[in-house]
């Protein structure tokens, strides 16, 4: 089929404005699934997905379609991650795409995510089909979405498509609009084969199979294929598309998305936004908007069990295999022993990885204090990048800290403006600027620390709006700010676990909020134990644990001694979990405990 | 709390008087008698016993001559006690029984015989069997003077029978009474329990035992307290602990146990041997014994016990292998309830191959930290240690096996 029959597109939108729904619409329509299996292959998602409304993973799929035309086109639906931690991720799919259906909840109107995915499609030079989908709820206020769609997003009206997934309307409309508006296949009389790789998947048999949009040339099994980010060569194993599950083809040529299997078995090798071409003859430039993707957050994870160390290890080994943009490294505290050093994209991604350790791994674990890469400017013009506060250099050393900020889109209510000033302060960020989406709607756009927002932003974001503000960002430039390090002392021993990169202002009050949770989490006992919050030596904050008041058994006679050793004895044993801090004893749940209620 | 000085001062005349030292030979041995029987069972007591049928005590009375037949009988015994159950539920001519069977393995008349009485049960007939046997010590089970906490407690006297009671017992002339007082009981103020020491002490006994409300396993109490419907209060019970001390102490009852006060010469040195690692030996269902090589207790269970007696063979629970290391630990683990405390030389003479460089260093630390106090070789607890002697135990055992720990 020449390129000029194919049509590459990807659907954007907020979550739940049915996304989902729509594109299963497609898939029926165009026969490829059919509708009694329909149910299956689209759950075919993660848990965690389904409940978080989000897709982790693309999955690309080649449609069919006959158009009225009279054509038959081949339609590679591009799926894309929803969630903003990804979105170097979106923006590979959508780079391997010439258009984009845009979809807006005909109840919701335009929200955070449909302006930033927009954005990002703008900025792909991609076509944009606007869809009002679930035009049939009651609900539904058609002329705002319209009204919105050209003033926020500056898309004609007319262009607009009426549609509703769940109801099947408005789905032969859009599949018209895909062959009519989005362009055919561009770049592709580059000189030689350029495919761009936009995901991966590891499999325990063929190794890592990279899902590819090639633009020019083609690939095919037995040629060596050449990754120009780092020249890496090996043979094509196999290549093939996605209908919706992998079949083999012979070739993949310019225009198609599939997918290629190689030798290669080490998932870090293959990264996403890469360009592929041959190593017989390969091409003189990588396609554009290759990123070297580096993780912003970082936490300890630390088994609760010691004992499952090992099961934690191979979880983590595992999960990177399909994540290269997770990272990790072996790391021991004093409070909580031995773990790991992860590092997330963002937020959301630490949250995800953490329940699937949780829930698919079986581990239970406990993370550490979130902290973002910091840079610190030393003497001597020096600059190192700091992600566990631990390893931040003596005050002494540091010229200047810098922080990452983000620039936030916030979407909220008129009415919780007042509140949602006040947060913003709070979290010592600054409103750029205002703009009224409509009678009742604002989006503020806004710089804020990402330290800030790393722990309960989002939570207080939505109680304050009563669940209706919404929030989308994109990482901004470093800034310099007054950072310190905070430690938490017990009985004047550090415990580097609760050690965190603070705003000097911050300091004090989040340093008596953790002394005083964990002066009350720690169980009574022996001796005096004093929990205090220090900076620089300095202490800015205390609290005193519970003296153990009254342990001792009434009656002790010739016939209770063995019961009483058995009574010690256990409760010995419990004494042997606990972290030993010079003469005090805190069980690690401690730690837990207070990680926890923050 | 207390000045040290006084506390030290106290400590140092108790060691004194409680004379003999771990290292002095022969030990001294005691004999302990179950008696399982009672009428019915009180809300808050995990003892073994049972309700006593037609027969049932004719047959306990055979097994025990029996049992006493079983065992290596290597020196005299010093001290007899009798608890239970209620011992005082035996008929005054099976009293007589009991006391024939002890007697035969006392040389002449033990120092110290204590016999525990509910007060439904002092009859002077009762008192007058146990008198002439060479009982010399009576306990008697007050446990509160406050009828309502009589009653919830499940006790089947009333407060007029512990007077009774009382002025029967000073009548037939016994050279030691004490008296057995519960606090912390659910509903009890602590206006209450003053109360109750205050009226326990104008008694004028020569001993009181003063328990603080334990929950065991399989009690009635226990089940309430796991349905939510008694709370603990481990403060409250540390502020009663310290009113009892000083209250008895003014009343002059100088403590030497966790639990126990005596009047000068009146230290119930029975249960004195047990904490010092003593050698005693137990007769009847669930008794405990310590003699002979090891430690254990025979089988709770009256069908059990007997059948294994009439066979020859005393069933144990709970054995273990008496070792130097293993005494020395528990000397130190119990003799600490003691506010004479421990005398390390003796224990180190005898169990030169303990940890002492792990133990000291647990020592130290406690010393450092207050909750305990060294004069010489002797170590005792201060009042605040006193008050959780439990979790200084465990930090005992841990130092007692060093090999374990890991870094």
């Amino acid at each position: 089929m020449p390129h000029q029959l194919t049509r590459n597109f990807c659907i954007i939108a907020h979550v739940d404005h049915g996304k989902t729904t729509l594109s299963d619409r497609l898939l029926e329509y165009t026969n490829t699934v059919e509708q009694r299996v329909m149910t299956d292959q689209h759950l075919d998602a993660m848990d965690l997905e389904k409940e978080r409304g989000i897709t982790i993973k693309s999955h690309p799929v080649t449609m069919r379609y006959h158009a009225k035309d009279g054509q038959v086109y081949k339609l590679n639906l591009m799926d894309t991650p929803g969630h903003v931690d990804f979105s170097y991720e979106v923006s590979r799919s959508l780079a391997a795409c010439e258009g984009a259906v845009l979809l807006i909840d005909a109840a919701q109107g335009v929200e955070a995510q449909t302006v930033a995915n927009a954005h990002l499609a703008f900025g792909q030079k991609l076509k944009v089909i606007p869809v009002i989908n679930k035009i049939d709820l009651p609900s539904a206020n058609l002329d705002l979405c319209l009204k919105q769609l050209e003033d926020i997003l500056t898309i004609s009206a007319e262009e607009a498509i009426l549609a509703s997934g769940k109801a099947g309307i408005g789905i032969v409309d859009i599949l018209e609009a895909v062959v009519q508006r989005v362009p055919s296949p561009r770049w592709t009389d580059y000189a030689q084969t350029r495919a761009l790789v936009f995901d991966s998947l590891y499999d325990s048999y063929r190794g890592v199979i990279s899902y590819v949009r090639v633009f020019s040339g083609a690939v095919r099994a037995g040629e060596f294929m050449l990754l120009m980010s780092n020249s890496a060569k090996s043979e094509i194993k196999e290549v093939g598309v996605f209908m919706p599950k992998m079949e083999k083809t012979a070739s993949l040529g310019a225009g198609d998305v599939g997918y290629v299997v190689s030798n290669i078995k080490d998932p870090s090798e293959i990264k996403i936004g890469d360009t592929l071409t041959l190593s017989a003859k390969p091409a003189a430039a990588m396609l554009p908007g290759y990123k070297e993707v580096r993780p912003m957050v970082f936490c300890g994870l630390y088994p609760v069990e010691t004992s499952d160390y090992e099961k934690l290890k191979a979880a983590l080994g595992r999960l990177r295999l399909n994540d290269a943009a997770f990272v990790y490294s072996s790391e021991s505290s004093v409070a909580l022993g031995f773990g790991f050093r992860c590092g997330f994209l963002g937020l959301l991604h630490m949250e995800i990885i953490q329940e699937r350790i949780r829930r698919e791994h079986d581990v239970d674990i406990i993370s550490t204090y979130p902290s973002v890469v910091y840079r610190v400017v030393k003497h001597g013009d020096v600059t190192i990048e700091v992600d566990n506060p631990v390893n931040l250099p003596d005050p002494g050393e540091i010229l200047e800290i810098r922080e990452p900020t983000i620039k936030a889109a916030i979407h909220i209510p008129n009415d919780s403006m007042g509140d949602i000033l006040a947060l913003i302060m709070e979290k010592r960020g600054v409103v750029d600027h205002t703009d009224t989406l409509d009678a009742t709607r604002v989006m503020l756009t806004c710089i804020l620390p990402l330290n800030e927002i790393l722990v309960d932003f989002n939570d207080r974001l939505k109680s304050v709006t009563h669940g209706y503000g919404s929030m989308d960002y994109e990482l901004g430039e470093y800034r310099a700010a007054d950072l310190v390090k905070m430690e938490i002392l017990v009985n004047a021993d550090p415990v580097d676990a609760f050690a965190s990169i603070v705003h000097r202002e911050k300091a004090e009050g989040k340093g008596r909020e953790l002394c005083e949770k964990l002066a009350d989490i720690i169980p009574p006992q022996m001796f005096k134990v004093a929990i205090q919050a220090a900076i620089g030596g300095k202490i800015i904050a205390r609290d005193n644990v519970k003296e153990m008041r009254k342990d001792v058994t009434a009656k002790c006679y010739g016939g209770d001694i063995s019961r009483k050793r058995k009574l010690l004895d256990k409760q010995k044993e419990g004494k042997k979990k606990m972290k030993q801090f010079g003469r005090v004893s805190i069980p690690s749940d401690a730690f837990i405990k207070v990680l926890k209620t923050n | 709390m207390s000045g040290l000085g006084t506390e030290q001062a106290k400590a140092s005349a108790a060691a004194a008087h409680s004379g003999a030292s771990a290292a002095e030979v022969p030990a001294p041995l005691g004999l302990y008698v179950h008696v399982p029987f009672c009428a019915s069972t009180c809300d808050f007591c995990a003892f073994y016993q049972t309700q006593p049928t037609a027969g049932s005590v004719d047959r306990f009375l055979g097994t025990v001559r029996k049992e006493a037949e079983l065992v290596n009988w290597d020196r005299p015994v010093h001290t007899v006690f009798w608890g239970g159950g209620t011992p005082g539920l035996l008929a005054p001519r099976d009293l007589g029984r009991l006391a024939e069977i002890v007697r035969a393995h006392c040389a002449g008349v033990p120092e110290e015989w204590t016999v525990e009485l509910a007060p439904t049960t002092v009859t002077a007939e009762r008192l007058a069997v146990l008198r002439e046997a060479g009982v010399t010590r009576v306990s008697l089970g007050v446990q509160s003077f406050q009828p309502a906490l009589l009653e919830a407690l499940g006790r089947q006297h009333t407060r007029d029978r512990i007077f009774r009671a009382y002025e029967r017992i000073r009548a037939a002339g016994f050279a030691s009474v004490n008296l057995d007082l519960m606090f912390a009981l659910p509903g009890q103020s602590e206006e209450e329990w003053a109360a109750d020491v205050r009226e326990a002490a104008a008694l004028a006994p020569d001993h009181l035992s003063t328990y603080c409300l334990t929950f065991e396993e399989d009690t009635k109490l226990w089940v309430k307290l796991s349905q939510g419907r008694v709370k603990l209060d481990p403060e409250h019970e540390a502020r009663l602990y310290e009113a009892t001390w000083s209250q008895l102490e003014a009343a002059g009852f100088a403590q030497y146990e966790i639990s126990n006060f005596a009047r000068p010469g009146h230290i119930c040195r029975h249960n004195l041997n047990t904490w010092r690692m003593h050698e005693w030996i137990g007769l009847g269902p669930s008794a405990a014994s310590q003699h002979g090589g090891w430690r254990g207790a025979n089988v709770s269970d009256l069908d059990k016990w007997w059948t294994g007696v009439e066979r020859g063979v005393r069933l144990t629970e709970d054995r273990v292998a008496l070792t130097p290391r293993l005494l020395a630990e528990d000397a130190l683990i119990f003799g600490l309830r003691m506010n004479a405390g421990v005398d390390l030389a003796a224990w180190r003479l005898r169990a030169p191959e303990a940890p002492w460089a792990t133990v000291e260093d647990s020592l130290a630390t406690l010393a450092a930290g207050e909750l305990l106090m060294r004069e010489g070789d002797r170590v005792r607890l201060t009042t605040r240690g006193r008050l959780i002697a439990d979790t200084i135990g465990t930090e005992i055992m841990a130092a007692f096996e060093p090999l374990l720990e890991t870094a």
